[in-house]
Parts: structure tokens; C-alpha cells; sequence
């Protein structure tokens, strides 16, 4: 992984966790860091610190490719505060592939229902002040 | 463990109001003390359930609702769980009652927001999100649930049309309540027509942003008996949480808080969904009653959609769901939501419904979740 320089972002700021940070970086290449627990091999988003299926506290890290298909999004026209913009821009929901984990964020360019089926394969592209950035592939 | 009953509830009307929250607030409790018939003096504890109060400048409600009550020296709790604070709080008040700590307390909640306008309450709401994944990626409250929408519809084979009439039906509820933010009767085409907030879900899928406070007294089967013949009685408590974003949830299509919520509620009430008469469920935007009832148990999953077609949820149903017009006609003050459908449930068993009352109603559920479903609450109620 090439060295990345910490995260310009608000959540920096607000979050004090080296995880987050961690996370935010990893994003920026356009992979997810998960982490796996050491006892029971659940995987889980960097952000969590104990585990959920077992409870235990000791993970490794699991760096997974950003790549996965769309489960659902929605398209915003009536945005919160700084998405003015970009309007109108998709939220979804992408299962990575080869896991079972699901991941959120920011995809720009959505502006009908037609541009985006269902299922379209995409990929994390990186992370800035709209947060995670998703795009087709 | 005490028997719990409700007493006493009141209301201010829910929509855009002018008085300022501590007023709305204070106008509710009074209406609850009046209809319990009980003097201030009475309650021994407050929980004030609110979000936003720093909206109209004033948190910390509870001890100024005491001092306002005569009641300064009665301790109070301010209870925050998003849109779900209502039932979250009237848990913590049943609990404390039927644990014996006191006989008799106040539950008012409140919110008033309208006056800051739709990009505030946006912006603001959306803090109630997993912020990090959706609010801070430019999800919006209608945009999370729009997004549990695209997939029921792709999973069930619903409509938009099917979404459409959930509103058009609790707005014929809502139009029989004098209370109701949103009086007035919609057809499946208003919805279908009204502008897109975050596709597919359209303004009249969506729940209104609602200034409003609602308040009822609990107190344990003794307090009862000694100063009411019309009460009601609390039969079941549950509450469950949920992975707070909806990334982490297995399936999208349904709220992992309800179910466990419920569960706990028909089991400590020894009930089953079958033997519940009517609900008031969380109905923050239309897809939301649909997922509601079925992780409540009152339809199997993918068939709530079917239930309605056949107008099984109406009023005159023989499962009325949100006899009040719910949280989108009724409207949702969300830091009042909650104890406004327990005022609901106390109005239909005490026959203080008016022309909305349901036929043979014996048995009464509330629902109401924070976020996405992230926390929940569920109660059951009997007449007595």
C-alpha cells in the first residue's frame, strides 16, 4: 500500500480514531480495510472495535478491493446542506465482492433510475468532503 | 414487578404551531393532568423526551416543564433517541413505575422545528444517520428510506401505486382526527404526481416535518384505582436495536429492532400478533408501514402489500394500522411521536376516539423507531 497522507476532512476532526483515519486512507485507493477477527474470522468495517458475531477484541487487518454490485440506492433532489451542488447525485448501498460486507456512499451523475439497474458492478474511487465516492464501472 | 397502567393523556394539535416548545410542552402536560384528573402535586418524576430543542433555544426541558408544573423540586430526565425518544422514553417511565420506584409520573414529548425550515431540518435530521456512511455521503432521511423502498419493490414486486395508497389511507384517518398536521384526503394520483424528495419516494410518501407535544401519566394498578375509572393498562414492553446503518444489515428490507422489540413485547404481554387489535406503527414515510407490519408479525414478509390492497389495515379492517393517520397524516414532532400513538391507543380503549374508533378495540400496539429503525420500542396496551 503506498503511503497516503492523512485525511483534510471534517470527520478527521470529529472522529479521534486512528481506525477512522486508517479507514478514510484506504478509501482513497478505493479499498475498504476490514477487520478480521482474530478468534471467529468474522469480518467487519475498520470502525468497529469488538466483534460482533463473538465479542472478541483482537483483529487483523483485511485490505479488500473496493469492487462489488449495487444492492440499492436512491437518487436526492432535496439535499442536506453542502450536497446543493450536486443535485441530483445517487446514495448507495454496494456488497463487496468475494465477502459479505456492504458499503455505503456518494455516487455522482445518477439522474434516473434508468442509469443505474440494479446489481450494476461498481467501485470505490476515493474519499472526500461528499464522503465515500462510488462510481459504475 | 408493578402493574403499570396509563391514566391520563393529552395532545396540542401536530403541525406548524407558533407557541414555543417549553408552551407546547407545558399545553400538553396540563391536558394529560386534567384528563387523569390529578393535580401535579401527584407525579414524582418527569421524562421529557425531545431532539432538537436546540432549535427554539431551550434543552434541558424537564426541569423547566417541572418548575412550570409547580413542581420544581420532582426530578426529571431528558431523553433523546431520534425519532424514536417518545417510546424510548415512556419505557424508562414504565420501567421506573413498574420497578416500584414511584407510583406515579409525567411523560411529555416534544418538538418544534418547522420555524427553521426544510434545509435545517434536512440537514439536521440527517445527523441522526450513521453520519459517517450516510448523512456524511449526502444521505438524506427520505434518501435512506427510499433506499429500502427501490429494494422491496425489486424484491416483493410492489409498485410505486402500493406505496401511494399506505398514504391516501392514513390520510382518511387523519382526516377524522381534529389533531392532524396533514387534514385532508389524498388520492394514489396526488402522491404519484407530487414532486420526487429522493426517488422513488415522492413528498406525499414522506412524513411531514411537525412542531407538537403529547403527554401522558403512568402510575402503578394502586395509584389506578384511586383516582380513575377509565384507564389502561400496559401488558407488554419490548425494545431492540439494529446495526445503526443500513449497510450493516443482512437484508434492507427489514428492521432487525422491530422484530426484537416485538418479540419481547408479545412475550411479556402473552400475546401473539394475532390477538392485536390495532397499531400505530412508524409510519415515517410509506415504505415504512409495510416493512412495520410485517416485521411485527401482522403479515408475512412481502405480504403487507397484498393486506392493504385488500384494505385489511383500514379503519374498518380487520387489522386497522395507524387509526390516527400516523405519523404522515397525524404528522411527527419526533420527539413526541411516541407518546402521541400511546395517546392514540388510550383514546380508542377509552372511547374518547371520536368518529376514527375501531371496532371492538380491546387490545392496542405501539411502534416507533430512532434513524432507520437503529432503536426501537414496542408496547402493548389493554383496556381495562
Amino acid at each position: 500500500m503506498q503511503p497516503v497522507q492523512a485525511a483534510p476532512s471534517i470527520y478527521s476532526k470529529v472522529y479521534k480514531l486512528l481506525a477512522k483515519e486508517e479507514f478514510i486512507n484506504n478509501a482513497k485507493l478505493g479499498k475498504v480495510l476490514a477487520r478480521k477477527c482474530t478468534k471467529c474470522g468474522h469480518l467487519h468495517l475498520a470502525t468497529t472495535y469488538f466483534c460482533q458475531n463473538c465479542g472478541n477484541k483482537t483483529f487483523e487487518n483485511a485490505i479488500i478491493e473496493g469492487m462489488g454490485a449495487i444492492v440499492t440506492y436512491t437518487i436526492i433532489t432535496v439535499p442536506p446542506e453542502g450536497y446543493e451542488k450536486y443535485v441530483p447525485y445517487a446514495w448507495v448501498v454496494m456488497k463487496l465482492d468475494k465477502t459479505d460486507l456492504r458499503i455505503s456512499g456518494f455516487m455522482g451523475g445518477i439522474k434516473s433510475p434508468a442509469d443505474l439497474p440494479l446489481g450494476m458492478k461498481s467501485k470505490m474511487t476515493g474519499y472526500d468532503e461528499r464522503g465515500i465516492i462510488i462510481e459504475k464501472l | 414487578m408493578e402493574k403499570v397502567c396509563v391514566i391520563g393523556a393529552g395532545s396540542t394539535k401536530y403541525g406548524k404551531l407558533q407557541d414555543s416548545i417549553t408552551d407546547i410542552a407545558l399545553q400538553a402536560s396540563v391536558d394529560a393532568l386534567d384528563s387523569a384528573g390529578i393535580e401535579p402535586k401527584k407525579i414524582q418524576a418527569g421524562y421529557i423526551s425531545n431532539v432538537f430543542g436546540i432549535a427554539d433555544k431551550q434543552v434541558h426541558l424537564g426541569p423547566v416543564i417541572m418548575s412550570n408544573l409547580g413542581i420544581p423540586e420532582v426530578p426529571s430526565l431528558s431523553i433523546e433517541s431520534a425519532c424514536g425518544s417518545g417510546s424510548v422514553s415512556f419505557r424508562e417511565a414504565y420501567a421506573n413505575v413498574a420497578a416500584g420506584f414511584y407510583d406515579a409520573v409525567l411523560a411529555t414529548g416534544v418538538e418544534k422545528v418547522t420555524h427553521t425550515g426544510t434545509e435545517w431540518t434536512t440537514t439536521y435530521f440527517s445527523y441522526c444517520s450513521d453520519f459517517f456512511y450516510e448523512g456524511g455521503a449526502g444521505a438524506s432521511f427520505p434518501g435512506l428510506f427510499a433506499s429500502i423502498a427501490r429494494a422491496y419493490l425489486a424484491e416483493f414486486k410492489a409498485t410505486e401505486e402500493d406505496l401511494a395508497m399506505v398514504a391516501v389511507k392514513n390520510h382518511d384517518n387523519g382526516f377524522l382526527n381534529p389533531k392532524a398536521h396533514l387534514r385532508k384526503k389524498i388520492t394514489v394520483d396526488d402522491v404519484l404526481k407530487s414532486a420526487v424528495v429522493a426517488s422513488p419516494l415522492k413528498l406525499y410518501d414522506c412524513c411531514p416535518f411537525s412542531d407538537g407535544a403529547s403527554a401522558v401519566i403512568l402510575c402503578n394498578e394502586k395509584f389506578a384505582k384511586d383516582h380513575s375509572t377509565n384507564y389502561i393498562e400496559v401488558i407488554g414492553s419490548g425494545r431492540g436495536g439494529s446495526p445503526a446503518a443500513l449497510q450493516g444489515r443482512e437484508h434492507i428490507t427489514t428492521i432487525p429492532s422491530t422484530k426484537i422489540a416485538a418479540h419481547a413485547a408479545y412475550k411479556m404481554a402473552g400475546v401473539t400478533p394475532k390477538d392485536i387489535d390495532f397499531a400505530e406503527v412508524h409510519d415515517c414515510f410509506t415504505i415504512a408501514e409495510l416493512v412495520d407490519t410485517e416485521d411485527l408479525g401482522f403479515f408475512e414478509k412481502g405480504e403487507a402489500v397484498e393486506a392493504l390492497r385488500q384494505g385489511r389495515t383500514r379503519l374498518n379492517g380487520d387489522i386497522p394500522i395507524n387509526p390516527s393517520g400516523g405519523l404522515k397524516s397525524k404528522g411527527h414532532p419526533i420527539g413526541a411521536t411516541g407518546i402521541g400513538q400511546v395517546v392514540e391507543v388510550f383514546d380508542q380503549l377509552t372511547g374518547k376516539a371520536g368518529e376514527r374508533t375501531v371496532k371492538e378495540g380491546k387490545i392496542g400496539l405501539t411502534h416507533n423507531f430512532g434513524a432507520t429503525g437503529a432503536s426501537c420500542a414496542v408496547h402493548i396496551f389493554k383496556s381495562v
